[in-house]
């Protein structure tokens, strides 16, 4: 079965003064439909690199990215462009932006624009969404300015929802201001994940953000180590290291 | 690569394999009497062990036995008409030392376990010790993702005492990843200057 998402042996580089810094090194992943995958790293580990080159928002220097079976460097920037409005959502901190005097329901209806829906249909899908992440319709009428750091990113998950895309992937914007938030917002992403078969990637620089996802993985100097590697490891004194021949745990 | 038969792999069962295979490290630094390598253990392992003498002379006597050490009754530098035991390497202990090196640690004492291989590792060992590093790091990961997920609203006390042990296995578990990225960052970029 073709990966949803899949990754191999990519590389990113980026210059830095006269010499080249290694943001990703030989990357090589791969998501299913309906899995979870959760990547820990530090700062400029990497980590938002990879998930911009999953968004098919950053391309890589070698290696292939592919969605759905489709190399996203042979795509035009239109059709990577039309890809990341409809099947891949993507959430980071930095896309906050709010339009004076617009209603939550308004900000998420807007954002269907391009789906061809009249702007009533559009605002009955944005309240059912802004509903399943917890914002009622009251709440759905407050203006978009008054709203606390909690809110605006269950905002921003009902704005990616609304798309319905099949890939959503999460650049640790929910910096919640306290954890009972954050494991709030990161159970309802679960949930709504499940409801869909929605693939997640989703990444934190707190490894207990990334709980309950499917696969776990860490990014160190852009590169990459997962539970799914371990799967040929045995552990038992006097064996020797990770070998292809030893059976899966 | 060398090969490991059991025969070779016997001296690495039990908890104190870490310490044994430090001291193997020790001896082929140079060879000593117990109390010298238990004092040389100690300074290189620092506070976290606690080295002591009697285990030191009993795990002495165990490599001695598998013989990978060979002990010599000496005259005492501060006494020449008085003797003591002093260590040697074999011509075994080497390959003992690489094969420990290549070898995967149990879990709970893991990174102890690394920490004693950290500490009497050549640079010969760089490749093994990178390769111990990232498979503490990827266990690291796979006990991580045995925590099962909070719900995100602690109802009672006992949930949230559950929610704070969760934080703490994660907190822990996080720093090991952390610390294993960084040292294997600091062993790279030490091959790559030399």
């Amino acid at each position: 079965m073709t990966p949803l998402l899949s990754f191999l042996n990519v590389s990113k580089r980026y210059p830095d003064g006269g010499r080249e810094i290694v943001v990703l090194d030989q990357a090589s992943l791969e998501i299913e439909a309906g899995v979870s995958v959760g990547v820990y790293g530090a700062r400029r580990s990497g980590k938002s690199t990879l998930l911009r080159m999953a968004a098919g928002i950053v391309l890589a220097d070698s290696g292939s990215v592919r969605f759905d079976g489709r190399d996203m460097a042979a795509m035009t920037a239109g059709e990577r462009s039309r890809l990341l409005r409809g099947a891949i959502a993507f959430m980071a901190a930095g896309d906050w932006r709010v339009n004076p005097g617009e209603t939550v329901v308004e900000h998420v209806a807007t954002s269907l624009g391009s789906e061809g829906l009249t702007m009533r249909e559009a605002k009955r899908r944005a309240l059912r969404i802004l509903d399943e992440v917890g914002i009622g319709a009251a709440g759905a009428q407050d203006t978009t300015a008054s709203l606390s750091l909690a809110e605006s990113t269950r905002v921003m998950l009902a704005r990616a929802l609304a798309r319905e895309p099949r890939l959503l992937v999460l650049d640790e914007s929910a910096l919640m201001p306290n954890l009972h938030d954050r494991d709030r917002f990161y159970a309802l992403l679960r949930s709504a994940a499940r409801e869909r078969n929605m693939a997640l990637l989703v990444a934190s620089e707190e490894m207990a953000a990334l709980q309950g996802v499917g696969v776990l993985m860490s990014i160190a100097d852009g590169e990459l180590c997962s539970t799914e590697e371990l799967g040929t490891v045995v552990r038992l004194p006097g064996r020797r290291f990770a070998s292809s021949e030893h059976p899966r745990r | 690569m060398a090969s490991a038969s059991p025969e070779k792999t016997k001296w690495m069962r039990g908890p104190s394999t870490p310490l044994r295979g430090a001291l193997l490290g020790l001896l082929l630094e140079r060879p000593g009497h117990g109390g010298d390598l238990a004092n040389r253990l100690a300074v290189r392992l620092g506070e976290t062990w606690r080295v002591d003498t009697n285990d030191v002379y009993r795990l002495l006597e165990q490599l001695e036995n598998t013989g990978l050490a060979a002990s010599r009754d000496e005259p005492k530098r501060s006494n020449q008409r008085r003797t003591h035991l002093v260590y040697h390497p074999t011509d075994s202990t080497s390959e003992a030392l690489t094969l420990w090196m290549e070898t995967l640690l149990p879990r709970e004492p893991v990174r102890l376990g690394l920490q004693a291989k950290l500490s009497v590792a050549r640079e010969q060992d760089a490749p093994r010790v990178l390769i111990a590093l990232k498979a503490y790091e990827r266990e690291c990961l796979v006990l991580a993702h045995l925590v099962s997920p909070t719900d995100g609203e602690a109802r009672s006390w006992a949930a949230l005492c559950m929610d704070c042990t969760r934080d703490a296995v994660y907190a822990q578990l996080q720093t090991e990843v952390d610390w294993a990225a960084r040292t294997r960052r600091r062993i790279n970029e030490f091959l790559q200057r030399s």
